[in-house]
């Protein structure tokens, strides 16, 4: 027994000395995404977005005189998988780690990096709690839902509307953001008529809506995903039903419009950070050019781009302290690296490693399918 | 009142197509005792070659609405079910003499393979049908607002059902189809080829899946790779709600899924209603162990 003991700790040894050994030629950025499972367009447009930044900082030279390389490992968007691509990209060497899109997700990998000490830049996780728990190593590029849920709740007010129905899908990011507008909605006295929960990933929402209009509301706001989104706007229409709906950041896909069509979809609401588009910084545009050639097409999912921001955010950090050291890195985000020029936005990092300063813009969808930032 | 009829159309809409795949899972467990987890894939890729040979064949411009649509599904069964042929073949029949639990395995390994299959050549995005396929008007029944698509959908389920009946109970290939299901070793000895009644069975529930997931297609506008998961799970429990093993079951376990699923959603909670409908799975088995029409073993298929 004790030889196995022995012998087990001799191999982690070694394993460990091998991952220091290799990551002397190049620098390792982890990248976590959902490459599949069920928000695996998500993950693929994170990959598109660090693997493009990636080769373009190899082009200028690397970091530290170092060839990047990017570690990808897929988590499937499911807790399970992602504390094992978690445990595999700790012993791979890497000095930080980019994602991951869930909130979920990452709460099940965050313990796991930290006690490695290897920075996480979450890109799309904004329940609250994640970096409520004191992590030293953790940062997200994407904003919270408590603020989400002051615009949210403030939006709602703006329309002047009495009846009010909130709708989610039960998942943490989902429910985590329902409960924060009705609170701030609640405390402020505004009438609730509706508060409940749908199953994603469903075909057909009939039975849901048929509910919500004998509930008799004057606005909707559902904090859901886009595919949901789309179809409940979809069959609302069919339905010959003309509420307003308002939906969170998780809607912000141009997929919304193909589902819904785009009639249907013309006049949704929804919050999100600004998208590349509606930066007007050369770098950001000069981003978007260089993504159109490489893939044909521009980044479609804000997700993509904020873990971008997070590959970005990272090697200004090695640069400006020259030291892959997590300690450094940390140092450097926090204390020195304030108004980075991100693609989605000026960046700074508080101590808990969330991303300061007002993010959410209110979008609106125009007859054309277009999104348009309002003022 | 108004509300109730309105939910139980939803119902209804969403329970045709629970049935519709439910006759897949039914007919292969009355056969080979196997309950096929890649049915729900299956169905998924009716979605998606629907899809494929919509836009790629213009059928709509050549021959019309109705009959393109026609001609689509009849192309879109005959693949799927070609395609489920394929798979008893690769994945069922190497382990025909292997414990049952070996082909449990296989089928769910299938159901994998073929989801992640169909992400690599379609992508991980929504795919969305082209709009102004078939007319969104809605007809008046009873005061009640009902979109034609409905109507269609639940029409073409029926009738689909009502075949596959009688061709079960009917025809000679039928009879063949009913005596593999009883005793397969007896029904050799009765000169029937059980491996082509299997390669059938294994040919008409796929087809009548691929036709669920095109329908799905046409009337919701869009299809997903994952969706075969939950519909699977659906139709599974609907197909046992019925008795599993019996046709008429999976048609009245389907209908009756869809049903309590709006109502509950509609008089309970939305959040709760898949917990309904499940409990009511659960009571029925209580009461029922072999489900609603589950008891005549000797007809199962």
């Amino acid at each position: 027994m004790k030889n196995a003991v022995r012998l087990a700790l001799a191999l982690v040894l070694g394993l460990t000395a091998v991952g220091t050994a290799r990551a002397a030629d190049t620098i390792k950025i982890g990248l976590m995404a959902p490459i599949t499972g069920s928000w695996a367009s998500e993950g693929q447009e994170m990959k598109r977005n660090v693997e493009l930044l990636a080769a373009e900082q190899n082009a200028r030279g690397g970091l530290l005189g170092k060839q990047v390389e990017v570690v990808v490992e897929d988590d499937g968007g499911d807790p399970r998988t992602a504390s094992l691509a978690a445990q595999r990209l700790t012993t791979k060497g890497v000095v930080a780690v980019l994602g991951t899109y869930g909130s979920a997700v990452t709460e099940a990998s965050q313990g796991i990096f930290d006690e490695a000490r290897i920075i996480q830049v979450a890109n799309g996780s904004t329940a609250v709690r994640l970096t409520e728990k004191g992590l030293k190593y953790l940062f997200r590029t994407c904003p919270r839902d408590d603020e989400q849920g002051r615009v949210g709740a403030a939006t709602i007010e703006r329309m002047k509307a009495k009846r009010i129905a909130l709708l989610h899908d039960n998942s943490a990011y989902s429910k985590g953001l329902a409960d924060e507008i009705h609170s701030l909605l609640k405390a402020k006295g505004a009438n609730i008529v509706f508060f409940d929960a749908l199953t994603p990933k469903e075909q057909d929402y009939s039975a849901i809506l048929t509910k919500l209009k004998a509930a008799g509301p004057d606005v909707v706001f559902f904090t859901g995903y886009y595919p949901e989104a789309g179809l409940l706007l979809k069959q609302k229409k069919q339905m010959g039903w003309a509420v307003p709906f308002i939906g969170g950041d998780a809607i912000n896909n141009p997929d919304l419009v193909k589902i819904a069509g785009k009639e249907a979809a013309a006049g949704f609401m929804f919050l999100s950070p600004p998208v590349p588009k509606d930066l007007d910084t050369p770098s950001a545009k000069a981003y978007v050019v260089s993504y159109q050639k490489k893939y044909g097409e521009a980044p479609a999912s804000i997700y993509g781009v904020l873990a971008g921001d997070g590959f970005r955010v990272v090697a200004a950090a090695i640069e400006g302290s020259k030291s892959s050291a997590p300690d450094k890195i940390r140092e450097y985000l926090v204390g020195r690296l304030k108004d980075f020029p991100g693609f989605t936005g000026r960046i700074s990092f508080n101590g808990k490693g969330d991303r300061v300063g007002e993010l959410y813009r209110v979008y609106k969808v125009d007859k054309d399918g277009g999104f348009v930032l309002q003022p | 009142m108004e509300q109730f009829l309105q939910q139980l159309t939803n119902g209804l809409a969403v329970g045709g197509i629970y049935a519709l795949i439910a006759l897949g899972y039914t007919m292969v467990y009355g056969v080979l005792k196997l309950i096929n987890f890649a049915h729900g894939d299956l169905f998924t890729y009716g979605g998606y070659l629907g899809l494929t040979l919509l836009t790629s064949l213009l059928l709509q411009g050549r021959l019309g609405a109705v009959a393109g649509v026609l001609v689509l599904a009849a192309m879109v069964m005959g693949l799927v079910g070609l395609l489920g042929v394929i798979l008893e073949r690769a994945a069922y029949r190497p382990l025909r003499e292997s414990p049952r639990l070996s082909a449990v395995v296989s089928a769910l390994g299938a159901s994998i393979f073929l989801q992640n299959a169909l992400m690599l050549i379609y992508g991980a995005r929504v795919q969305v049908y082209p709009e102004g396929i078939l007319p969104q008007t809605a007809v008046s029944v009873l005061g009640l607002q009902i979109p034609l698509m409905r109507i269609v959908v639940a029409l073409v389920s029926l009738v689909m059902m009502a075949a596959l009946y009688l061709f079960v109970q009917k025809t000679k290939i039928g009879t063949a189809i009913r005596a593999a299901a009883i005793d397969q070793g007896a029904a050799r000895l009765m000169g029937i080829d059980v491996n082509r009644v299997i390669s059938l069975v294994f040919l008409i529930g796929p087809a009548l899946g691929g036709a669920a997931g095109l329908l799905v297609g046409l009337y919701y506008g869009q299809v997903n790779f994952t969706m075969g998961w939950i519909y699977g799970m659906k139709a599974f429990t609907a197909a046992i709600i019925g008795g599993i093993g019996n046709i008429p079951g999976a048609m009245v376990g389907g209908l009756l899924l869809g049903v309590v699923e709006a109502l509950g959603a509609a008089y309970v909670s939305v959040a709760w209603k898949d917990a309904i409908a499940f409990l009511v799975l659960i009571l029925i088995l209580i009461v029922r162990p072999t489900g609603l029409l589950g008891e005549r073993v000797a007809e199962k298929v």
